[in-house]
């Protein structure tokens, strides 16, 4: 406040005085003497730093009220300015210094009512900058105090930050809006091949979309690079959540860092199917990579699957780069049809559509809410692009029939059945052995809360009885003392 | 009826009786997966205040844009808005 006080001349002592006397008359009395005595401090720091800034910097510390005070501290200033001389004194010294046109312009109106602020946000200086553009004038005002000329150059020097900071945020703004029109043309575009009147998704789920109207929107966005899209009422499932998980094309840094780890956009179908509905079947197909880290990380894979190294004897089988993670061979053969390769897992079709697939992980015993289900996960071509994947979405509907009608034979069924018997025990017993733990740690906890209760108790019992004994000590002795002293 | 025709043959797979609503995953605070840009905006803040680097303050500014622009619900933001910006 006391850089404020020093920038103003006189020449506006008269409306400041003004507006000081309507002030007083409004404020109370202490406000003000703490105030003038705080000022005196800062204007003698002022005084002896010549420098703007390190003055600036050397008052801080008292960091003035802003809320009711933020008027009260301005009137003060004038009057004290105007009655004793050694606070206008460095008026003169300081002023010539700076006799830009936007200074003087912004002092003689704004200056009056909200000095405290203008002095706070130039020390900060970095977040109104760039809210209003007559803030770094004051700024720089501050700033360049002490060098008389400034000329575009320096200024440029100055505000290299700020200039970059500034720049950069508008191509994030500008990034913004086009990368989350990117996005959105890709969903829009998804969801007109396959989930509109007369496409697949149409004639495969009674219920499209997350909405109960007709005329409610079919795709959900939950963010800028999240989509999903809902579909239900099918037999063998309960329902389909298709989940678009885009690059974040609308976040200039993350493209950035796109720049080094690329990804993909990409889309997992989740199917949830109905509990009679799918029978033992746990099955993993990826590229040999994935597959294995799917194998250690899925839990129901690493229980019940692993992967194959040999296909079933006497069959045309998946692509070589991809590698098949399932319970048994039979599963494995039985849900890898001849229609399935030829469509997209077999050496000729994958070859042209392997680009957009990703995974397929059908399963029974899944972790999560739902046991039962089958995940899909492919690459979302381009929008103009999105036909290629039409094989790829046509195996969401083939394999909800083919796991729906499917059984395993009487030999395999009763493998699988004593693996999952076995896990479900394991499981049980884990379980139990959790809940005995919780339970001895409970009773533990109770056991150390009673103890600690009863040595309250006890410790008050034995204080009391030390009082009631202190007592009736006194009482015998008090009246021997009494004799004796009479 | 319509079901037991649609159920019993191959051609209309559609059970419109069996549709559900779809019911959004309860997700817990905890669940959320981290906000690492308005992390990274609350402490080049903290840092820009205390040590009053403009650059921090411009970072702090930049990454709280970029968490503000990433965020899924609107409800929690504005307070790092405001953290951020101080």
């Amino acid at each position: 406040m006391a850089t404020a006080s020093l920038i103003r001349p006189r020449r506006a002592a008269l409306v400041l005085f003004l507006l000081a006397l309507s002030f007083s008359l409004s404020l109370a009395a202490h406000f003000e003497g703490f105030d003038s005595d705080d000022l005196h401090s800062a204007a003698a720091d002022a005084a002896s730093a010549d420098d703007d800034e390190e003055g600036l910097e050397v008052e801080l510390p008292p960091p003035p009220p802003i809320s009711l005070s933020t008027s009260s501290p301005s009137p003060p200033v004038t009057t004290t300015a105007s009655s004793p001389n050694p606070n206008s004194d460095p008026n003169p010294t300081l002023t010539p210094p700076n006799p830009t046109p936007a200074l003087d312009l912004w002092d003689e109106d704004e200056f009056e009512g909200i000095p405290v602020p203008e002095a706070v946000s130039v020390d900060e200086s970095a977040a109104p900058a760039e809210a209003a553009p007559s803030d770094p004038a004051a700024d720089a005002a501050a700033e360049a105090a002490p060098a008389p000329p400034r000329r575009p150059a320096e200024l440029l020097r100055a505000y290299t930050i700020e200039i970059a900071c500034v720049s950069f945020l508008i191509c994030f703004l500008l990034n913004y809006f086009t990368g989350k029109r990117q996005n959105e043309a890709i969903a829009l575009a998804w969801a007109t091949r396959f989930a509109t009147r007369d496409s697949i998704f149409d004639k495969n789920f009674s219920l499209l979309g997350t909405g109960d109207g007709k005329d409610t929107p079919l795709l959900m966005k939950e963010g800028q690079d999240v989509f999903k899209f809902y579909a239900s009422g099918r037999r063998y499932c309960q329902g389909m959540l298709a989940t678009m998980e885009m690059r974040a094309r609308h976040d200039l840094l993350s493209k950035l860092v796109e720049l080094v780890f690329p990804r993909k956009d990409t889309i997992t179908f989740e199917v949830v199917m109905n509990e009679e509905a799918m029978d033992h079947v746990v099955l993993a197909v990826a590229r040999k990579k994935a597959a294995k880290t799917m194998q250690k990380e899925e839990r129901d894979l690493q229980k019940f699957a692993s992967v194959l190294t040999s296909a079933p004897a006497g069959r045309r089988w998946v692509a070589d780069e991809l590698a098949v993670v399932a319970e048994s061979k039979e599963v494995a053969g039985d849900m890898i049809t001849e229609a399935v390769l030829d469509q997209v897992l077999g050496d000729k079709a994958f070859e042209k559509f392997g680009k957009w697939f990703i995974s397929l992980h059908f399963s029974d015993q899944l972790a999560g809410s739902y046991k039962k289900v089958l995940s899909f996960k492919f690459v979302l071509p381009d929008a103009s692009n999105m036909a290629e994947m039409t094989r790829l979405v046509a195996l969401v509907p083939y394999y909800i029939d083919l796991v729906g009608r499917y059984k395993l034979s009487n030999h395999a069924r009763s493998k699988t059945e004593a693996t999952r018997t076995k896990a479900a025990q394991e499981a049980f017993r884990e379980q139990q052995g959790l809940r005995q733990e919780a339970l001895q740690r409970k009773k533990a906890e109770k056991k150390k809360l009673m103890e600690e209760a009863e040595a309250k108790l006890s410790a008050e019992a034995l204080r009391k009885k030390e009082e009631k004994e202190r007592a009736r000590q006194m009482k015998k002795s008090m009246p021997k003392v009494k004799m004796l002293r009479s | 009826m319509k079901e037991g025709t649609s159920s019993g043959g191959g051609s209309d797979p559609r059970q419109p009786s069996t549709a559900k609503q779809y019911a959004p995953p309860k997700l817990s605070a905890q669940d959320l997966p981290i906000d690492y840009a308005g992390f990274l905006a609350v402490v080049f803040g903290v840092l820009g205040v205390m040590l009053r680097y403009k650059v921090c303050s411009w970072i702090a500014i930049i990454f709280c844009a970029q968490s503000l622009v990433n965020m899924k619900n609107f409800e929690n933001d504005l307070k790092q808005l405001s953290m951020a910006f101080m």
